[in-house]
């Protein structure tokens, strides 16, 4: 009985998340409702294509910002200067965001850990920068504002065409996901995750499997981003390139859990509306900040695995006769494990001799 | 053309500019000498102690230098405890990550807090001597920027004859230098650490005091320091106190003087050239931190 | 393999729980009109951020308006009600908050934000749901390129014809006292920067050399080098393109350098109640446009002055003074057009005020096609520690000082 229930409940469960999501412009009250529902979706493909390099590699970017903000920014610009029209120019500028993926993968990805999210969050500064100073082109600190796709559609209309588009997007992405996490690349990109070096030894070309997952994840990014400026029509440097927004898409994911194809969906789906709710209510003061700040540490220091994922452990362990898979220890949890045993109570870093790998980095350097 | 008043000028502004990036920088470098460890939320408590001045002028009347009697130490225990309630409790194996993602989420935090309790409006000391100034060469220099690297300097020179000639110093280069081996010779690395990270957040509270004397602060401001801090400890080889005096110096220059022909937007992605550039050709740093390694 | 299902079959279940939650909270909105409802008017206004300075002033102005209204027994018999919303000067915010206020609040009326940056994104929400949208702020000249026909910027000019009166004063002088070089310096923002470029291209175009030529990105705090650049042109005449604290840490900088020009002008700053305190009280013969004077002669503008000093304790500046003017605006289009509600009263709204001329506390107003007023700038200066109206001569309070004295 477990078997077939195991096998056939998911795909129900997914059937009926399908069709909440594709009922919902209908139940939403007012177009309000529907707006914040875009936006929530928004968050929901942001955050399912961070967890392309996040989930598989362990790499924790905060500049996907910077990349959704330049696929929004480069659909505008092709819009409004190249003439092209609205969908053409959304697949260009994702391609050409993913084009541009590749050197920005290839500097970032040659530094690992803690230099990987200073570099990621440096690409969103300077990208501030360059969008806010370089006004001929982009229009400066005064934004640019993105012609409607549909002219003559009414406001609550063009939610409801943009909501399915982005289900529709959100279905591809999450997809594409499953597809790969079934896949032989797939598995070299976990054994990056689990142990970086170790999976190099063993023959898997780590570097270029990062760099393709980060440009496919670039891509899924920037027609989220560029979806966004269609549909919103105004871009102002810096909200689209805003550190926060790469914050609060490592929240959703961590929150969610990022080993799993629906963590990042299900975080952003509770992050999501938890922020539109609390500028709702409490718009008027920044505590939403505060609470993302918050949240995101408890995250951090408590359940760093995922939120969702540390619950229905609980719950499984709960349930006698379901025995907790022994895959759910990491390879972090082992070299902790290690770490201790060999060194009683030492609580610094792994110390200064560099291991193997980093040593192996400096000289490729 | 510029002309050599307006070199003179700009390189005088570099300078004191550089005193107080040098300072910043300082204690971040000290947190990742100690525990490899970036801390986002620095430029966050550099934004909060120069509130923390502006509030002890604009509402207790006193002067914002005198805020220093509180803020330093009420920094240097709130960096002690942030050592030893939170960053000690990451797993090791993750430290690094976890640990910005854990700073950073102390940046919203006190970011968000501000916002609360000073709302977004962009707030300026008022001082008496805020516009006066003396000539030098024909260039001028403002008293309060000149307070200000003043504070700077101080701050940066205590700090180092606490490094070089006390036992405590002696220690916490220890630590710094090899953790396990100045554990072997009877070292509390714990307590260290967590002095250490006290004194990394001291600098804070006296640069964001030395900040606030010149410059309009508002709670988001933290982001355009934390940028440029980076690309500074990068550029001095993480760990090194004086590499990273040194690119803080150049650099504070670097962008005064590109002010002139590339305008102020421009002039400071020179931060970020340098951060990507030091990352590809010389991971190492350019002023040969002993600790220069990948984290 | 459905191993990933298994790890996570948890995750659709509660992602479909949440969604039907979602859906189940967000009832309400809607209700019928009658005649005893208030007609509210929801307004989003920065509260919070770079504008909360000027926000302020116009949610004050707002204010005033509707205790005025509301004491001379309402507005069709029914009383009025404000219903403001923070947007944090952003334009994310702006949007979702018209959106909510139009969408799920149901207000009656919609009125403009603070801050041009902001009017653009509001006016396209307002026009796309067929509100009609008076705003005391959209005055640069990008607001009426964006084809709106609902929108309308309640006070007498745009931001490039504010120093209109300057420059013809400047113009008309003697070609050896003229200030031979300007340096201007401004905000990247439509309406600081529509100012300033205003002014420098009648300028330019009368013969008088650019020397240095700036523009700051608004969250711009150390002016220093760009003092550093005007100081060292040694520019006869500096104009700062400026809203509130850049135009304030920009004449510190000067000052702090010594530097004394024959003219300086800055838009907004100099207005502002706080300004002479914030820069030390070194305000001499500093220049400034503005719509608004609490000694002007309209008819409505005295009740305005008595009536809000009564209520606030103070009088009102020209951020007030625009968003009242907003509000006269409306409540002309609406006691002609006899209703006040979302639908087809909009577009009857829109009608009128396109037909009309309204009599506000800055003078009688009519607009163009694109809701652009046709009028012009006072300009008033600091003297002797007070600012006064200089220009245009009909209007004057004192004589304009140039060259202006040390400041």
């Amino acid at each position: 009985m477990p078997n077939v229930s195991r096998r056939w409940f998911p795909l129900g469960a997914v059937a009926v998340l399908a069709a909440a999501i594709l009922a919902f412009p209908s139940l939403a009250p007012n177009p309000y409702i529907l707006s914040s529902g875009v936006v929530v979706l928004n968050y929901a493909v942001l955050a399912t294509s961070w967890n392309f390099v996040g989930g598989f590699t362990g790499y924790i970017s905060l500049g996907h910002g910077a990349l959704a903000g330049l696929g929004g920014y480069a659909t505008g610009l092709l819009v409004t200067k190249a003439d092209l029209p609205s969908f053409v120019a959304l697949i260009v500028a994702a391609l050409l965001v993913a084009v541009l993926a590749v050197p920005l993968g290839l500097a970032a990805l040659r530094v690992r850990g803690a230099s990987f999210v200073i570099v990621s969050i440096a690409l969103v500064l300077i990208l501030l920068l360059v969008f806010q100073s370089w006004a001929s082109l982009t229009g400066g600190s005064r934004g640019l504002v993105v012609p409607r796709p549909f002219p003559g559609l009414l406001r609550p209309e063009h939610h409801r065409v943009f909501f399915y588009l982005y289900a529709a997007l959100l279905a591809i992405a999450v997809l594409t996901w499953w597809l790969l996490d079934r896949s032989r690349f797939g598995l070299g990109l976990k054994a990056i995750r689990e142990d970086e070096d170790k999976a190099e030894a063993l023959g898997t070309p780590t570097y270029a499997y990062k760099l393709i997952v980060f440009v496919l994840s670039a891509a899924f990014t920037a027609l989220s981003g560029g979806l966004y400026a269609l549909w919103f029509g105004d871009l102002d440097p810096v909200f689209q390139f805003s550190v926060l927004t790469g914050s609060y898409l490592v929240l959703m994911a961590l929150l969610g859990g990022v080993r799993t194809l629906f963590g990042p969906l299900v975080g952003a789906l509770i992050v999501g509306t938890a922020l539109e709710y609390f500028k709702t209510e409490f718009g008027s003061t920044p505590l939403h900040l505060v609470a993302t700040g918050v949240l995101l540490a408890v995250v951090v220091l408590v359940m760093p695995d995922g939120v969702l994922p540390a619950i229905a452990a609980g719950w499984r362990r709960l349930r006698p006769g379901e025995q907790s898979s022994i895959r759910e220890m990491t390879a972090a949890d082992l070299a902790e494990q290690r770490h201790r045993s060999r060194q009683d109570d030492r609580s610094g870093p792994q110390g200064d001799q560099p291991a193997a790998g980093e040593t192996r980095e400096e000289v490729r350097g | 053309m510029p002309s050599g008043g307006l070199l003179l000028q700009s390189i005088i502004l570099g300078l004191l500019l550089g005193g107080l990036y040098a300072l910043l920088a300082a204690g971040l470098t000290l947190y990742f000498g100690i525990m490899r460890v970036v801390m986002i939320a620095h430029s966050a408590f550099l934004i909060l102690a120069a509130y923390l001045a502006w509030w002890s002028n604009e509402r207790l009347g006193v002067d914002p230098l005198l805020s220093l009697l509180v803020t330093v130490p009420l920094f240097f225990g709130a960096g002690v405890l942030l050592q030893r309630m939170l960053l000690s409790r990451l797993r090791a194996a993750t430290l690094t990550m976890m640990s910005v993602l854990l700073t950073f989420a102390i940046a919203l935090i006190i970011e968000g807090l501000l916002g609360y309790a000073f709302s977004g409006t962009q707030r300026r000391i008022q001082l008496g001597y805020g516009s006066a100034s003396f000539g030098l060469f024909g260039a001028r220099i403002a008293v309060v920027k000149l307070i200000a690297f003043g504070l700077a300097v101080l701050a940066l020179g205590s700090l180092y004859l606490l490094m070089k000639r006390t036992s405590f110093g002696w220690a916490l280069r220890a630590t710094i230098q090899h953790q396990d081996a100045a554990r072997l010779v009877g070292i509390d690395t714990e307590r260290i650490a967590g002095f250490g990270f006290g004194l990394g957040l001291a600098t804070a509270a006296v640069g964001g005091t030395a900040l606030s004397l010149d410059t309009t602060i508002y709670p988001s401001l933290h982001w355009h320091w934390i940028g440029p801090l980076m690309a500074i400890i990068v550029v001095g080889g993480l760990g090194s106190v004086p590499g990273a005096a040194a690119a803080a110096m150049l650099l504070g220059l670097g962008q005064s003087l590109l002010q002139i022909p590339m305008g102020t937007t421009w002039a400071q992605t020179v931060f970020y050239v340098a951060l990507f550039a030091t990352l590809a050709f010389r991971p190492q740093g350019f002023f040969g931190g002993r600790l220069a390694q990948r984290f | 393999m459905p191993s990933i299902f298994r790890r996570t079959h948890w995750a659709p279940a509660l992602g479909v729980t949440f969604l039907l939650t979602l859906g189940a909270c967000s009832g309400g909105g809607g209700g019928g009109e009658s005649a005893d409802d208030p007609i509210t008017v929801g307004i989003s206004l920065p509260l919070t951020g770079d504008f909360s300075e000027p926000g302020k002033g116009v949610q004050q102005g707002y204010e005033a308006w509707a205790k005025i209204v509301n004491d001379r027994g309402g507005l069709l018999g029914r009383k009025v009600e404000l219903k403001i919303l923070d947007d944090q000067s952003s334009a994310d915010r702006v949007v979702a908050d018209y959106e909510q206020l139009i969408g799920s609040d149901q207000v009656d009326l919609v009125v403009g934000p603070f801050s041009t940056r902001l009017v653009v994104p509001a006016g396209r929400v307002a026009s796309e749901y067929g509100m009609l949208f008076v705003e005391p702020a959209g005055a640069a000249n990008e607001v009426f390129t964006q084809g709106f026909k609902n929108l309308f910027y309640a006070a007498p000019a745009v931001a490039q014809d504010h120093y209109n009166h300057l420059a013809t004063y400047i113009l008309a002088l003697p070609a050896d006292q003229r200030p031979k070089t300007v340096a201007y310096a401004a905000m990247d923002d439509p309406f600081a920067q529509g100012t300033a470029y205003g002014l420098k291209a009648k300028l330019e175009a009368g013969g008088i050399k650019t020397v240095v030529d700036e523009v700051y990105p608004p969250n711009t705090t150390d002016f220093g080098s760009i003092a550093a650049k005007i100081a060292a042109s040694k520019a006869d005449m500096v104009v700062g393109g400026s809203q509130y604290q850049d135009g304030v840490n920009l004449i510190v900088a000067l000052q702090q350098l010594r530097y004394q020009p024959k003219m300086a002008a800055f838009s907004t700053a100099p207005t502002e109640p706080e300004f002479a305190k914030a820069i030390g009280n070194k305000t001499e013969g500093i220049l400034s446009p503005t719509g608004y004077s609490q000694d002007a002669p309209y008819p409505s503008n005295k009740e305005f002055v008595e009536k809000y000093t009564a209520q606030f304790g103070k009088a009102p500046e020209e951020d007030q003074a625009n968003a009242y003017t907003t509000g006269q605006v409306v409540e002309a289009a609406v006691t002609a057009a006899g209703c006040a509600e979302q639908g087809e009263c909009q577009q009857k709204l829109i009608d009128w005020v396109h037909a009309n001329k309204v009599e506000t506390v800055v003078g009688p107003l009519t607009w163009d096609a694109t809701g652009k007023p046709q009028g012009a700038h006072m300009i008033q200066q600091w003297i002797g520690g007070e600012i006064k109206i200089v220009l245009p001569d009909a209007t004057k309070e004192a004589a304009l000082l140039y060259p202006k004295p040390a400041w």
